[in-house]
């Protein structure tokens, strides 16, 4: 057990991947939990781990939707390829932005993201031999995955599809839990933390910052491709402030501290959304209330509200030790 | 008439208005050291203020000083019961909770109007144009860039000229130090914050006429008005109104040049002075 307790977070996210099929009647909504779980880790990287809050991550999420639609479309690329392309037009736009965004520091880097996500917003408008203007990317196609021309996994009906998606997100929970764990993480955090300490200690602050911007770019643009291919669309949508606004309250909800927190996050919002949007159609207000709760009473989301449940709850259990331990405290 | 002075004309117009949109903004966060992402919300509800009490058949007049009326009031109780919680709190959570606000008004909006647009017709007494020579130019815009004026030089007044601009101007230059001085600052800061949210209500009365209403054009000015405040320098009455002005500008004559750029251009104008003066046209560093 103990040489398990390292991979806990791990084990964690393949058994969500796993159970999720034995819990959701629809595949698709399956699908879509996992795939705004993606977008939300790579939120996380930047708010949880490098202390960035990005309202742009709509921007790379769009832009790998419609370059997976694009490229399936017109090219008929086999589908690992037009799913990395797309992580690397992902990556590729992130350091644009990036590289504009973090010459400036808090609330002006904020305010840079969310600019800078309505910008790409009126260029995907305004390129319509491209994008396809108001009406997107219609009648993307879902090839099976093929390896050497091998089909290895067909994805026609929406639990297979769920189950490529899912080894993608499993995937990449291990490679963002291992970013998380190395010396490049760790600095994260210390930059996170106290940038002027990070700073003085001689890391260069903006070359991290631009790689935890990259490699989130790339995650969120993985992220579009999977679901434009879901969908079998590229909407004007999937670019709007809207979902950038909609994978950082992911993000926030569910927890900044811990990567799987961002799991728990996605899950709360696609389900509610699910279930909310059929009894109320403006079921965002009741996250827009969520949020102000958050802010006020719950900031470390709803991961940090688990945390201090089963702290209070072991404190029972290991019962008059810690008991006698708080009165002498208070005698003190 | 040449085009382009006509566009040059309109752009002077689009940016009265975005001055108007963003000096409350800018001054907030100078005095306050508080973004306020509900900014865009207020907007909205100025818009929809205009569009309802035009509907119940009330004067524009009424209108264009009971819309920021309202909603500067609003904007105090969220002040003196939400915000004032977070001030000491990361500038993250500022953002947050007011997002969150203004999602819960976007919602409210399209609960309440519908989530299609709107169209309002400016005042019987601003219809039609003006003609001065070869000059002919709508009215209503030439009213709106009279409103914009006027608002710059109250503002510019009451900063320099009065005892509460001095301590708005001591405040953005060191809170503490104001607090220091043993001045009630929890009352400027609900006063300021309700004249910030004021002036952008004024913006979306003025602007429905415009453009019309629709529940996402909060958004939309939220960003613009980021643009202007990056632009200009943040937390600067004249930054804001250089920015404002010159976003309007290069909006409007992007709009004969290639129109479905016009949008497009204000970001890449905001790219560009972030290249070449990092803190804005007329920021400090």
């Amino acid at each position: 057990m103990k040489y398990l307790t390292p991979h806990r977070f791990t084990l964690l996210a393949i058994m969500v991947a796993l159970v999720l099929p034995l819990t959701l009647k629809s595949g698709s909504l399956a699908t879509e939990l996992l795939i705004f779980a993606m977008a939300a880790l790579a939120c996380n990287l930047l708010l949880g781990y490098t202390g960035l809050m990005s309202f742009g991550q709509g921007i790379f999420y769009g832009l790998g939707s419609y370059s997976a639609g694009w490229l399936l479309l017109h090219f008929n690329l086999p589908l690992l390829l037009a799913v990395f392309s797309a992580m690397g037009v992902g990556a590729l736009a992130a350091a644009v932005v990036g590289w504009f965004s973090i010459r400036q520091r808090g609330v002006y880097f904020v305010m840079l993201t969310l600019a800078f996500s309505q910008m790409f917003y009126f260029l995907a408008y305004s390129l319509k031999d491209v994008t396809g203007g108001d009406n997107g990317l219609l009648d993307i196609p879902r090839p099976d995955l093929e390896i050497f021309g091998q089909v290895v996994l067909p994805t026609s009906s929406p639990w297979q599809y769920y189950s490529f998606v899912a080894i993608l997100f499993v995937a990449v929970f291990i490679a963002m839990q291992r970013v998380s764990d190395s010396v490049f993480g760790r600095t994260l955090l210390a930059i996170r933390d106290n940038e002027a300490r990070a700073a003085a200690v001689g890391y260069n602050v903006k070359a991290f910052k631009l790689m935890a911007f990259v490699l989130s770019g790339a995650v969120t643009g993985l992220a579009g491709a999977l679901h434009a291919i879901l969908a079998g669309i590229s909407p004007l949508s999937n670019i709007e402030y809207h979902i950038s606004e909609s994978i950082l309250l992911m993000t926030v909800i569910g927890g900044t501290g811990n990567l799987f927190a961002s799991v728990i996050g996605a899950a709360a919002y696609v389900l509610a959304a699910d279930w909310l949007s059929e009894i109320w159609p403006r079921w965002m207000m009741l996250f827009g209330f969520l949020l102000i709760a958050v802010t006020l009473y719950m900031q470390q989301g709803i991961w940090g509200l688990l945390e201090k449940l089963y702290k209070s709850f072991r404190q029972s259990d290991s019962g008059m030790e810690a008991k006698s331990l708080t009165a002498g405290k208070d005698q003190v | 008439m040449n085009v382009y002075l006509l566009q040059l004309i309109n752009g002077i117009g689009t940016g009265m208005l975005y001055f108007v949109l963003a000096v409350g903004l800018s001054i907030i966060f100078g005095l306050l050291r508080f973004v306020n992402f509900a900014h865009g919300a207020f907007f909205l509800l100025g818009a929809y203020g205009c569009y309802q009490l035009a509907q119940l058949g009330l004067n524009f007049w009424w209108t264009l000083l009971l819309g920021p009326l309202i909603v500067g009031c609003l904007a105090m109780l969220a002040e003196t019961y939400l915000f004032r919680k977070v001030y000491k709190l990361p500038h993250e959570m500022h953002i947050l909770i007011t997002v969150g606000i203004a999602m819960v008004l976007q919602e409210v909006v399209i609960t309440q109007w519908g989530p299609l647009g709107h169209n309002v017709s400016p005042p019987e007494a601003l219809q039609g144009v003006v003609i001065w020579g070869d000059f002919v130019y709508p009215k209503y815009r030439v009213f709106v860039i009279g409103v914009g004026a006027m608002m710059a030089l109250i503002i510019a007044a009451v900063l320099e000229g009065t005892r509460l601009g001095a301590i708005v101007r001591a405040g953005s230059e060191s809170t503490e130090m104001v607090s220091l001085l043993g001045l009630n600052i929890k009352r400027i800061f609900s006063l300021v914050f309700a004249f910030g949210a004021a002036t952008a209500a004024l913006a979306g009365v003025l602007a429905a006429p415009i453009r019309g209403v629709d529940p996402f054009m909060g958004v939309e000015a939220l960003s613009v008005a980021f643009v202007v405040v990056v632009v200009g320098g943040m937390g600067s009455f004249a930054g804001a109104l250089v920015g404002g002005l010159l976003v309007g500008i290069v909006q409007s004559m992007m709009s004969t040049i290639w129109p479905p750029g016009a949008n497009l251009m204000i970001y890449v104008a905001m790219a560009t002075v972030l290249l070449l003066r990092p803190n804005g046209i007329l920021g400090r560093a």
